[in-house]
């Protein structure tokens, strides 16, 4: 945990150190060159943060500097950008060409927010939706950046429940899901929980126009302290969730479920071993479209288990020590692990011993 | 992620003189050791105290008086001190059943333990002076801090005499389930077949911890976020980065005067753990410095706390006494480092480890 809420100035002082370093240009026509390349943030054992791309045999082609710990990449197609959002109670976002050829551009929360590490752009590229929190009324926003006005902060609406985690825009491309993880935090006290004993995740749709609540869904009250937090779309449309589970350790809750528009959350059931093996835990899920699976990992209980989305039955499961980033590479998946580990989806595994990959994984395709 | 990586099942030991150097140190005898030479005697010793506390309530209820109540804030302290020491270990028995949350509801961000412990005594709610019955109400009105607020609040003056009754029979309603709960997480602790065996026989069937790794690395995890607790979450919590940005009223056990106690209180809780757990018997003679080190920055910070006495809001005002809490957070953080990066290399762990790291 480093300062909470840096001040601003100085923060945005020191976000320009750094960020103006260019990639050398080898390493751009590398990118370019490459069919689909993966953006992810990462700590290097020197302490230092930053985010990654790297090429489809995980080679670290491009990186950036960030002043503190990102989380999750999110990239629009349309003008090719990618943003790096801080980790909560992180207080900026760096937006960012991967093939290099813009300097990056570094934007801060508003007073009274902070990031917690989740965005997604709108089909059309013009903005771009990031999960926040409004501390002092303990309320989730999503906070809605003018994409083609330097990301300008143009509104916000409610998440329509407490610590938002990941967002997603499944189908029509107008309605929002968030995942609601119910957690309370307050930058003043870090990244403490406050409210394990009443926590009440939710699992809500938005129409992004409007900012109205479509569908507004909880787990059972037996599970309120299964936090939703992580989420990818299957082919049908459907999403699917992982949850980590604030309750005694000793509790085995199902974690992985899927979510249809109109229709109540399923949790999927699995075997004990695989479970367990989750250590009451999801840190990334993914899905893969072309091989019609899900991807879950757990760094806590060291596992990274594949399950087949139509029928929800686990189809692999293997051990991978910290490993939490995913993205669909091939017929498999793109994993990453706190240990420096790049295993692809042919399961060619590739070191990099400098760099702690962070939580998450997004890959980019090169159109 | 930067959490659990491999701690090797078998820590490798130092080479001690003539021991060969295939020596090792089992997982499970640490964790035993911890068991046995922290968590046991250290939750005895709040069940210990919070029986004598509810004695105290219970007496000064029947005859209330200036002694009385300075009795029952007396063994206040020594619960909240005892708790403080016990509390670094908030997994296992602790955990169930909202235990943690109820034993201490803190920060309370928004007062909402105060409302309610105002409205309980303005309301004379006859059901909160049942222990049995408070315990299904707020989590808020059930632990120390709403004892707190009985024992230091507005109003408790009126516990010397025998005008308010009420308020000294919810008082005495909270000590008793401050008791409950220290008895069952005790008792719970000392169950032969309970979470102490499972913290300390991993194995493949274990529900929790499948190999000495996932058991030790919930150890040196208390070391870790307790550290980063203390500092980021009490002591950041009211002492600001500069005067003016202090809030006294954000401190723990503000009202009793208690906070540093508790701040000392954690870290003698670690250092105690520490020792008993002897992990510093694990490390390679070459790095045997650091538990003495660690040892000694623990002792240090213990000290520089309890040196700090008096109104939190007093002692800030204070350049030379907050200028030591200025210096306990270094203690903490230096603390953080040896433990966090350099402890945790020695047995291979990586550097940002922490169960606070999660998202």
């Amino acid at each position: 945990m480093k300062t909470p809420l840096i001040d601003r100035r100085d923060f945005l002082r020191a976000a320009g150190i750094g960020f103006a370093a260019a990639i050398a240009p080898p390493a751009w026509a590398a990118t370019l060159a490459a069919d689909a390349v993966f953006a992810t943030a990462f700590v290097k054992r020197d302490g230092s943060f930053g985010a990654a791309v790297l090429s489809e045999a995980g080679k670290v082609l491009h990186a950036i500097d960030l002043p503190d710990r990102g989380h999750d990449v999110t990239f629009d197609p349309v003008s090719k950008r990618s943003v790096v959002f801080a980790r909560q109670p992180g207080t900026f976002a760096v937006i960012f060409d991967h093939a290099g050829r813009d300097a990056p551009q570094t934007i801060a929360s508003i007073t009274g927010r902070h990031f917690f590490g989740h965005g997604v752009f709108s089909p059309d590229g013009a903005l771009l939706y990031a999960t926040e929190n409004d501390f002092d009324n303990a309320a989730g926003v999503i906070g809605i950046y003018d994409a083609r006005a330097k990301f300008s902060r143009i509104g916000e609406f409610p998440t329509y429940g407490m610590g938002p985690h990941e967002l997603l825009l499944p189908g029509d491309g107008r309605t929002i899901a968030v995942a609601n993880g119910g957690i309370e935090t307050h930058p003043d006290y870090g990244r403490a929980e406050l409210n394990i004993a009443t926590m009440k995740p939710s699992y809500v749709l938005i129409d992004r126009v409007t900012g109205d609540l479509i569908e507004k869904h909880e787990l059972p009250a037996a599970l309120h302290q299964l936090s939703i937090r992580h989420m990818d779309t299957d082919p049908s449309g459907t999403v699917w969730f992982g949850c980590q589970y604030r309750g005694t350790g000793t509790d085995r809750p199902l974690l992985v479920g899927r979510a249809a528009r109109g229709k109540e959350l399923q949790l999927i059931d699995m075997p004990p071993d695989i479970l367990s093996g989750f250590r009451n835990y999801i840190g990334s899920v993914a899905a893969n479209p072309d091989a019609g699976t899900v991807a879950v990992s757990s760094p806590e209980g060291n596992s990274l288990v594949v399950i087949d989305a139509a029928s929800g039955r686990v189809v692999s499961s293997s051990t991978l020590v910290e490993v939490c980033g995913l993205a669909p590479d091939g017929s498999g998946f793109m994993a990453t692990t706190g240990a420096g580990e790049i295993i692809e989806g042919s399961g060619a595994t590739r070191s990099e011993p400098d760099y702690v990959w962070d939580n998450h994984m997004l890959r980019i395709e090169q159109v | 992620m930067l959490k659990r990586s491999a701690l090797v099942l078998v820590l490798p030991l130092a080479l001690l003189g003539v021991f060969p150097a295939s020596a090792a140190v089992k997982a499970s005898d640490i964790i035993q050791r911890a068991i046995d030479g922290f968590v046991r005697p250290a939750y005895a010793s709040l069940h210990q105290h919070a029986e004598i506390l509810t004695k105290a309530m219970h007496k000064l209820c029947e005859a209330p008086s200036q002694g009385g109540l300075g009795a029952a804030r007396a063994e206040f302290s020594a619960t909240v001190d005892a708790w403080s020491s016990a509390e670094i270990i908030g997994f296992g028995p602790i955990k169930d059943n909202n235990r943690l949350e109820r034993m201490l509801y803190w920060p309370d961000r928004k007062s909402l333990g105060l409302k309610q412990v105002q409205a309980a005594l303005s309301a004379k709610d006859p059901t909160a002076t049942d222990p049995a019955q408070l315990t299904g109400k707020s989590i808020a009105m059930q632990g120390l801090g709403a004892l707190e607020f009985v024992l230091y609040g507005d109003g408790a003056d009126t516990l010397t005499g025998k005008d308010d009754p009420y308020r000294c029979a919810y008082g005495a309603a909270v000590a008793g389930n401050i008791e409950s709960m220290a008895k069952d997480v005790n008792e719970a602790w000392n169950k032969p077949d309970g979470f102490a065996a499972i913290w300390a026989n991993p194995g493949p069937q274990n529900p929790l911890y499948r190999d000495g790794n996932e058991a030790v690395t919930e150890l040196v995890g208390v070391f870790i976020n307790e550290l980063e607790m203390v500092r980021d979450v009490r002591l950041k919590g009211f002492l600001g980065g500069k005067p003016e940005a202090d809030k006294p009223k954000q401190a723990i056990y503000w009202r009793s005067q208690n906070t540093t106690t508790s701040l000392a209180g954690n870290l003698a809780g670690i250092d105690a753990l520490f020792q008993a757990s002897k992990l510093g018997d694990a490390l390679p003679s070459d790095a045997r410095w650091m538990a003495e080190s660690i040892h000694i920055q623990l002792v240090n910070g213990v000290a520089t706390a309890k040196s700090v006495q008096g109104p939190i809001d007093k002692v800030l005002a204070d350049p030379a006494l907050r200028e030591k809490l200025e210096h306990f957070t270094l203690i903490t953080s230096s603390l953080s480092t040896l433990i966090g990066t350099r402890l945790t290399a020695e047995f291979g762990l990586t550097a940002g480890f922490s169960s606070l790291d999660g998202d």
